[in-house]
């Protein structure tokens, strides 16, 4: 795990991405912020070169709307919405694989982000904390003879056919 | 040169035995009688069938050491702490392979899904006659399978922990007149929490790190988390030991570790034992290492139910459809959280809101496909990457698991159904079992299909010719002294089941194996 952060660029340009690949709800619930913290994670685990490659996609996005005729002229983190879908679906249909597979991550980054926000979660009335604290409660109550029968078999004896039972070994320690 | 302090971070949960990154204050030297590289189905098998036999193994793995209370519902969260590189490693080809493996004390089996299931007695035959395996055969496996039933507790799941969305799979099953059986799983009255991909938070799940790992611990194998192997070393054609480095909390690499041993295993899975070997100078006369690779590519469908599913109450997978497993293809469900299932859609905006309010009416359904072409692992820059062509044979086998799966959620009650082929939102949608004949008229092409793994397998195959594989039947390498791979990449063949039971059956074997040749070893 490394300690990226993004830079102020990068944190600019996938906020402006958020109304372009979340559910308007993000908006609505004010999540915004806490979704491209969420990037910034999941980035943070990426192997190196492929979150270098990416950070330097989204630039690369960025500044590509300069090229975009109906931009005229601004960058995508400055485009009104209408025009930032349509820009960011040219990019989803773009000339290359590199413009496709940067789009698509970028909206894979964004819809993980989205919904692991306890809210949007709760909307979706997604609730799996109570669900296995509840299951978990039960298998206890129910079946702790079994469970603890079955734990103690881990730690008894039975060697391999032929091969001669050992004493615990009593080395520790590294040293 | 050894600073050891033991108590440190997670102290009131950590067993004795298992040393941390917060224990290694200075650069380290240990000898041993076996050092394992990676503890996951393979390695913790090996260690704790060893170390119950009297040898003094140690354990160095990668990952962190995380219990059972550290398993939350949170996924990305889990998925950072849990998988490699967060789960985002890919396959270069056409398509893409996504591919996913554990990094953890118990390796892959504390992500992995817990279904148990023996090799198919064909495959051994198969392994027998063309890779010149003895011993390899159904009866001769039989005990081993036996031995490792018993430790990971395999059984059928209790009734109560199945959920609606296996219910209905099996419904649909039924309907066609399909064979579908109950799912094989190593679990102790697993109450269903569906939360296997992110850690078992129960305990319920015999994963190496509740089972092997314990049993090895309490027969004295010492385990040390945080250490990332860079090399086996050597002396001349016999392999001598280790070294690593302890994986600091940011990644990067911190004191060194030496492990000095009579016996040295690689069981890194299908990935790292390949690339691990390689950078340690020992190819393979067979011209084998890192090639062979299989992946049991998998796709993934999405079906949209009227009525109330709530996929993510129950275990997953409870069942299998088996009626084209000769064909090479199981169906299965597999519940997958909101944000990830969100991710693997080519919804976005007001169109992926509308897609996910209907979550919990969704069945998430997906196939494993026996593959007939085989890819390869390269040290690139140091480090591996694997290379995966999907055969057209293949890809056309997945187009038709994907309009039979189909087929079967119709008949189950499905409205629509979301393909796993990227042909944008709505080309990509079934509305109804008319529909279905559309996947079979229409080409599907390669690059459009996103296909994933979790089964990767071959890359240092065992065989009797040390010409034509790189271990012999037991792991160890071929031309090299005291050298064993002890993992998934031993399959000569992909076997078409979920594999973790037969790396756990071939590792008991390989203990037994070491321990009847006490001198050989020693
Ligand atoms: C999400 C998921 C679901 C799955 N579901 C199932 C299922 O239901 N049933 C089934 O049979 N199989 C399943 N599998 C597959 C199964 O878990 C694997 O095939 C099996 O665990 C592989 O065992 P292994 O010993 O080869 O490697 P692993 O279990 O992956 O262990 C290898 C270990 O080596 C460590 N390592 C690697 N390199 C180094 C190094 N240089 N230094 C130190 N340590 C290193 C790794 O961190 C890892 O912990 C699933 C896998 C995944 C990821
Ligand atoms: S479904 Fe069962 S085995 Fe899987 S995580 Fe939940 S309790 Fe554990």
């Amino acid at each position: 795990m490394s300690d990226y952060q993004h830079s102020p660029a990068t944190r600019r340009i996938l906020t402006s991405l958020v109304p372009v690949i979340c559910p308007p709800e993000a908006a609505e619930l004010g999540i915004t912020d806490a979704i491209v913290d969420h990037v910034g994670l999941t980035m943070g685990v990426l192997p190196a070169a492929f979150r270098a490659g990416f950070v330097l996609g989204l630039r690369t996005y960025d500044l590509g709307a300069l090229a975009f005729p109906p931009a005229r002229g601004r960058r995508a983190h400055r485009l009104p919405p209408e025009l930032a879908d349509r820009y960011y679906e040219s990019w989803l249909h773009g000339p290359t694989p590199i413009h496709r597979q940067l789009a698509i991550a970028i909206g894979q980054l964004l819809k993980l982000a989205h919904y692991e926000q306890p809210a949007a979660q709760e909307r979706l009335g997604y609730r799996p904390a109570a669900w296995i604290e509840q299951v978990k409660r039960r298998r206890l109550e129910v079946y702790s003879a079994d469970i603890q029968r079955h734990a103690q078999s881990l730690i008894e004896p039975d060697p391999l056919p032929g091969i001669a039972p050992h004493a615990r070994s009593s080395k520790k320690g590294a040293a | 040169m050894v600073a050891v302090a033991r108590p440190a971070l997670r102290q009131d949960v950590r067993p004795d035995g298992v040393y941390t990154r917060d224990d290694l204050h200075g650069d380290t030297v240990l000898d041993a009688d076996v050092v394992i590289v990676g503890s996951g189905a393979g390695g913790a098998t090996l260690a704790a069938e060893l170390a119950e036999g009297g040898l003094d193994v140690v354990v160095l793995e990668e990952g962190r050491y995380w219990s059972t209370r550290d398993f939350t519902a949170e996924a990305s969260q889990m998925i950072r702490q849990l998988y490699r590189d967060g789960g985002a490693t890919m396959a270069i080809g056409n398509p893409p392979v996504l591919y996913q493996e554990g990094k953890a004390v118990g390796g892959s089996t504390v992500v992995n899904g817990g279904m148990s299931w023996r090799t198919p007695e064909k495959i051994l035959d198969r392994w027998w006659r063309e890779a010149g395996l003895d011993g390899i055969r159904a009866k001769d496996m039989e005990p081993y399978f036996e031995r490792v039933e018993r430790r990971i507790h395999v059984r059928h799941q209790d009734p109560e922990s199945v959920g609606k969305d296996n219910l209905l799979l099996k419904q649909g099953a039924d309907a066609k007149g399909w064979k579908v059986i109950p799912n094989l799983r190593n679990q102790v009255h697993c109450p269903g929490s569906n939360n296997c991909a992110f850690g078992c938070p129960t305990g319920a799940k015999q994963s190496a790190l509740v089972s092997y790992v314990p049993r090895a611990l309490h027969f004295g194998a010492r385990l040390y988390s945080d250490v990332r192997v860079a090399r086996i070393t050597r002396d001349g054609k016999r392999a001598t030991g280790v070294v690593g480095h302890v994986v600091r909390a940011d990644g990067s690499n911190g004191h060194r570790v030496t492990v000095r041993a009579k016996l040295v295993v690689s069981a890194c899975g299908a990935i790292h034992s390949p690339a691990l070997l390689d950078r340690s100078g020992f190819g393979s006369p067979s011209g084998m290492l890192g090639k062979n690779l299989s992946l049991h590519p998998n796709v993934k469908l999405v079906a949209i139910f009227d009525e109330d599913v709530r996929g993510w109450e129950g275990v997953h997978q409870a069942f299998q459809v088996r009626e084209f497993k000769d064909e090479g293809l199981l169906f299965a469900a597999v519940n997958i959280p909101p944000s990830i299932l969100a991710m693997t859609t080519s919804h976005r905006g007001a169109e992926l809101g509308a897609l996910m309010a209907d979550y919990d009416k969704m069945v998430v359904a997906g196939m494993l496909c026996e593959d007939t072409n085989t890819g390869r692992v390269r040290n690139v820059g140091g480090k591996p990457q694997a290379f995966y062509q999907l055969s057209d044979f293949d890809a056309d086998k997945l187009k038709q698991g994907c309009a039979l799966l189909s087929e079967m959620l119709f008949a189950a009650g499905a409205k629509r159904i979301l393909l796993p082929f990227a042909l944008g939102p709505h080309a990509g949608e079934l509305k109804g079992p008319d529909d279905v004949r559309r996947i079979f008229s229409e080409p599907v092409p390669k690059q459009t299909m996103e296909v994933v793994t979790v089964h990767m397998m071959g890359t240092a195959a065992m065989g009797s010719d040390r010409t034509r594989a790189v271990t012999d039947g037991f792991g160890l390498v071929h031309d090299v002294d005291r050298l064993m791979v002890c993992d998934a990449s031993l399959f000569p063949t992909p076997i078409g089941v979920n594999p973790m039971e037969t790396i756990q059956a071939l590792a008991t074997r390989a203990a037994h194996h070491v321990l009847s040749n006490p001198r050989r070893f020693s």
